[in-house]
């Protein structure tokens, strides 16, 4: 004979709680939902879980600041010419028969940065009898064509050797 | 259509046989009938889905003879809850360690002798709680308590004898 039947019978009288009738209503949305997604969908039996916003706060600073790099890069890339102004004369290029046959590209800017100029002092030229300063200055020249209808560019960069004789007057 | 009335009324029949018993045992693990209910909900879904996955259509009583496996199911689910919010954790323990903590009943009863009982259940150590939950309010085999447990048949029966001894020393049945 079991020593605790008595004990036993007396929490057998013990009434569980009543399950919520909200319980038995959340689990039928669950598995109407389950049923929704089609049959045999289930996993490995884990139910996904409600999804709560919740912001990855470095990975959306790291793309901020990307996008802020991008924007300065971009914004330095366009006021490049403009800055160099001093040294470099940005001019519309000229309708070129070569430019003309690049097909629909047309020309869009040539900058020129003069980055040595050397006076080379006085000097006689052929056949002159007064003497000129000659001046020798270096320079780097850039032509830049552009697709209007694609938005490709084209950029040719080229260095330049360029002798400037000045005539000396009044001296 | 039929299929899924057929379905429907499987598992509203399967959780009306045992869903009390469930959310009585979730309550081991929780001290919130909000809590336990949160645990069942997702336990039971789960165990439905794998089950409807794997035998589709279930086959009749599959419920009942998979009992083992849904407390499991009941078990690790609550475990993972309160490993994932270790602030939960922490109040959980700290208001096991408490007993003057104000929980919700776990049991509808009608007078003093059963209010005493329910008092001194709530004293058992876990593990044998969960044992006697089991075994008393569900009705499950040691074999079934064993397997949803991850222990052996005789801890299970070992469990269950230490916890009727402790409610013996400390309750007095009335006649």
């Amino acid at each position: 004979m079991n020593d605790f039947s008595e004990l036993e019978a007396e929490l057998k009288k013990l009434r569980p709680r009543a399950v919520s009738p909200d319980l038995r209503a959340r689990i039928e949305v669950n598995l109407a939902e389950t049923e929704a997604a089609g049959r045999g969908t289930a996993t490995a039996g884990v139910l996904p879980k409600q999804r709560r916003f919740r912001p990855n706060w470095f990975a959306l600073g790291l793309g901020l600041a990307a996008a802020a790099t991008f924007l300065i890069l971009a914004r330095v890339n366009v006021d490049r010419p403009s800055k160099s102004t001093g040294l470099a004369l940005l001019t519309p290029a000229p309708i070129t028969p070569a430019a003309k046959a690049l097909d629909s590209f047309v020309p869009a800017a040539m900058t020129q940065v003069v980055y040595d100029t050397k006076d080379e002092g006085l000097h006689f030229a052929d056949g002159q009898d007064e003497p000129m300063r000659r001046l020798r200055s270096r320079k780097r020249e850039t032509v830049q064509w552009k697709n209007p209808q694609t938005g490709a560019s084209l950029r040719v960069s080229y260095p330049k050797e360029e002798v400037t004789l000045i005539p000396i007057s009044g001296q | 259509m039929e299929d899924v009335v057929t379905h429907e009324e499987d598992w509203k029949s399967c959780f009306a046989e045992l869903g009390p018993g469930l959310v009585l045992f979730a309550r081991q693990f929780v001290r919130s009938i909000a809590d336990a209910e949160d645990i069942v909900q997702d336990a039971f879904v789960r165990f439905w889905r794998k089950q409807h996955s794997v035998n589709d259509p279930p086959s009749p009583g599959f419920c009942v003879a998979s009992r083992g496996l849904l407390y499991a199911t009941v078990r690790s689910t609550a475990l993972d809850l309160l490993r994932r919010d270790a602030r939960r954790a922490r109040r959980e323990a700290t208001a096991s360690a408490d007993m003057e903590q104000i929980t919700e009943p776990q049991f509808d009863f009608d007078d003093g002798s059963q209010r005493a009982l329910v008092a001194a259940v709530d004293l058992l150590p876990v593990e044998q709680r969960e044992v006697l939950v089991m075994k008393i309010w569900n009705e499950l085999t040691f074999a079934e308590i064993a397997s949803a447990l991850s222990i052996s048949q005789n801890t299970a029966a070992s469990r269950y004898r230490y916890a009727l001894a402790a409610l013996k020393k400390n309750f007095v049945v009335h006649e």
